[in-house]
């Protein structure tokens, strides 16, 4: 019998596996199965979504074979099973229910698209189906070609890098950065934690284009969300395959009236990913963020990203803290300076003309909805919204161009909680989101805790109730 | 007045434009045994269905039918996943004919050219087998919905 362990590339769902069952009268059944999971080196465990034959059949004869394919080589693996129980909690059910999940909520199919059980069967054989034999074997792909290198030499130095930065800015860019060149992790972003309950917000990126800074994922929507609110890694391979089973779902439950909520999360990040690798980024018992890698290749991610990827996310998550507190108890020891007079002497305003850019803007700020528009576009809502209104109206009330941390943290408007206020990663979404929405308006570093407002043309700034 | 066709006209275009078909027996035990057959085809009567399988692929199949008639068909659409299931009791067996060749080959090459649509590349199904072709005929008696979703279980109208 094949080691089962040796089949981990068979259980991605990059292929459908089939499910023959025969009831306890003699008749044959044949069914799509959606999920096959590896539990231990004699089980498996099935999706069960929907009350069907299979599932009356295995409660009268036990007995069930599977065929489900090798991604690598399409070479047919027969395994020979007897159902034992079905898992509706526990590990191997949550790990199942969070791939499930995830898809479910990027086709708008979350409550119907849904996981009822974790069947767990014990494997009696498994066997390559001679006939059906895939790629002649000289011309087998490479199993791990794309597979991480993650030695000791790679992790020293991604823990260099971390403890070489000293803002949270640098911090978030170098992390991506060495996931790419040491790790191959092409497209990859960092979501934080956002002031809102159970939100989160693109923080960076690396490997998209520009404009993704600042976009909301909700707990429980998509890889990014299920990863959120169950704090636990999700892997998805064959993505394709999977979407491709969730839209007839949709379609089948939209012809019968079960599908009212017609809204659909966009993918965030590449357009159609075929793998998704989504990290929890926990410290003690809180969740930081989320780290998310993606990549156009199916089965890009293995178990052993998976597994590392954890450590290096719990490593950031920590460092992620520990640079909060640090930049939090630095800023205090420099002084605020005075309105009208940057750091460097310098005033805040820099000529369109020579950055090519708008001549005058109007910034809008909505005080209901927390809210600001430039000229009429959304840039920013909830904290970076209030603190973008806050420099823009200092500034013209007062002239002020150079704001600190630790003044904006004694502004009792911005209602900034006492602890854990998120201040500095707000500041760096919202400079971000300028960078790439509007420029005309430029948040500067100028030191510690302290940067700079740099206005270019007429900024107008309006506030609505 | 003759009984409506079981196998409509526009099911039938379907189960033979090219699917992916597993086809299930059992044996006296209640063990389930399966295999793939490449083509089908409905017969004029619309009520009895030839499947066709790679010779060697179907040994067992066959050897469970000699004795346990019972077969299932499950047909799939990769590109969209749509799916039906057929229920039948085995008749007969024969070697495929030489001229049946160019259909089989046509719903393989159709089934081959959705597979490439979701990124599988022939490349990766050369090695697959499917000729000569064992030719399995049923008298089909139940059919079902089984595109995944709510319904799917459901008798096929």
């Amino acid at each position: 019998m094949i080691p089962l362990e040796t089949l981990t590339s068979c259980f991605q769902g990059l292929l459908p596996a089939w499910l023959c069952t025969c009831s306890r009268d003699g008749v044959p059944n044949v069914a799509m199965l959606s999920h096959v999971d590896y539990v231990d080196s004699s089980h498996v465990a099935l999706s069960f979504q929907f009350f069907n034959k299979s599932k009356r059949n295995v409660a009268e004869n036990p007995r069930a074979l599977v065929r489900l394919y090798d991604p690598d080589t399409l070479q047919m693996i027969a395994l020979r099973l007897r159902f034992v129980r079905t898992e509706t909690e526990g590990p191997v059910f949550e790990k199942m229910r969070l791939r499930i999940e995830a898809i479910a909520s990027y086709s708008g199919l979350k409550g119907i698209f849904k996981l009822l059980g974790a069947d767990i069967y014990e494997v009696l054989d498994v066997a390559p189906v001679e006939h059906e034999v895939g790629l002649p074997a000289p011309k087998l792909a490479p199993k791990h070609d794309s597979c991480v290198p993650f030695t000791m030499k790679a992790l020293q130095e991604f823990a260099d890098r971390i403890h070489r930065a000293a803002t949270l800015d640098s911090l978030l860019d170098s992390v991506l950065e060495t996931l790419e060149r040491i790790f191959g992790f092409r497209h990859s972003m960092i979501l934080l934690a956002s002031e809102q309950p159970e939100r989160l917000e693109l923080i960076a990126s690396r490997g998209y284009p520009p404009g993704g800074v600042g976009s909301e994922v909700g707990f429980g929507e998509g890889i990014i969300g299920m990863v959120a609110e169950a704090r636990k890694p999700v892997r998805i391979s064959g993505m394709l395959r999977q979407m491709l089973y969730a839209h007839a779902v949709a379609k089948r439950a939209q012809e019968r009236g079960l599908c009212p909520d017609d809204r659909r999360i966009p993918l965030p990040g590449l357009a159609n990913p075929e793998s998704q690798l989504g990290i929890p980024l926990l410290a003690h018992d809180d969740l930081v963020g989320v780290l998310c890698v993606e990549s156009n290749a199916s089965y890009r991610f293995h178990e052993e990203d998976r597994a590392y990827l954890e450590v290096l996310g719990g490593y950031l998550a920590i460092a992620i803290q520990n640079v909060l507190l640090r930049e939090r108890a630095e800023e205090g020891e420099e002084p605020a300076p005075a309105p009208g007079h940057s750091a460097d002497g310098h005033g805040g305003s820099r000529s369109p003309a020579v950055h090519g850019l708008r001549p005058g803007i109007q910034v809008a700020y909505y005080k209901a909805d927390e809210c600001v528009l430039v000229d009429g576009e959304y840039l920013v809502r909830g904290l970076p919204a209030k603190l973008l209104r806050k420099l823009l109206h200092e500034h013209r009330a007062e002239g002020r161009d150079e704001f600190t941390n630790r003044l904006l943290r004694l502004d009792k408007s911005l209602q900034l909680p006492i602890v854990k206020d998120n201040l500095e990663s707000r500041l760096i979404l919202l400079r971000r989101r300028l960078e790439e929405r509007c420029p005309e308006i430029r948040i500067a570093p100028s030191g510690r805790g302290r940067f700079r407002l740099e206005l270019t043309g007429e900024v107008g700034l309006v506030e609505h109730p | 007045m003759s009984p409506k066709p079981l196998i409509s006209d526009a099911l039938a275009a379907f189960l033979e434009s090219g699917l992916s078909v597993t086809v299930g027996t059992r044996d006296g035990q209640l063990n389930p045994d399966s295999s793939r057959a490449w083509a089908v085809r409905i017969d004029a009567d619309r009520t009895h269905l030839t499947a066709f399988l790679y010779t060697k692929a179907a040994t067992a199949i066959l050897r469970n039918l000699a004795a346990h008639p019972e077969i299932a068909l499950a047909f799939d659409r990769p590109i969209d996943n749509r799916a039906c299931q057929v229920k039948g009791l085995y008749e007969s067996s024969r070697r495929a004919r030489p001229g049946e060749r160019t259909d089989v080959e046509r719903q393989l090459d159709g089934f081959l050219s959705q597979l490439e649509t979701i990124g599988i590349p022939r490349a990766l199904t050369a090695g697959w087998r499917t000729w000569p072709c064992v030719a399995i005929r049923l008298r089909v008696t139940q059919l079902f919905e089984q595109t995944p979703g709510p319904g799917a279980g459901e008798p096929l109208r």
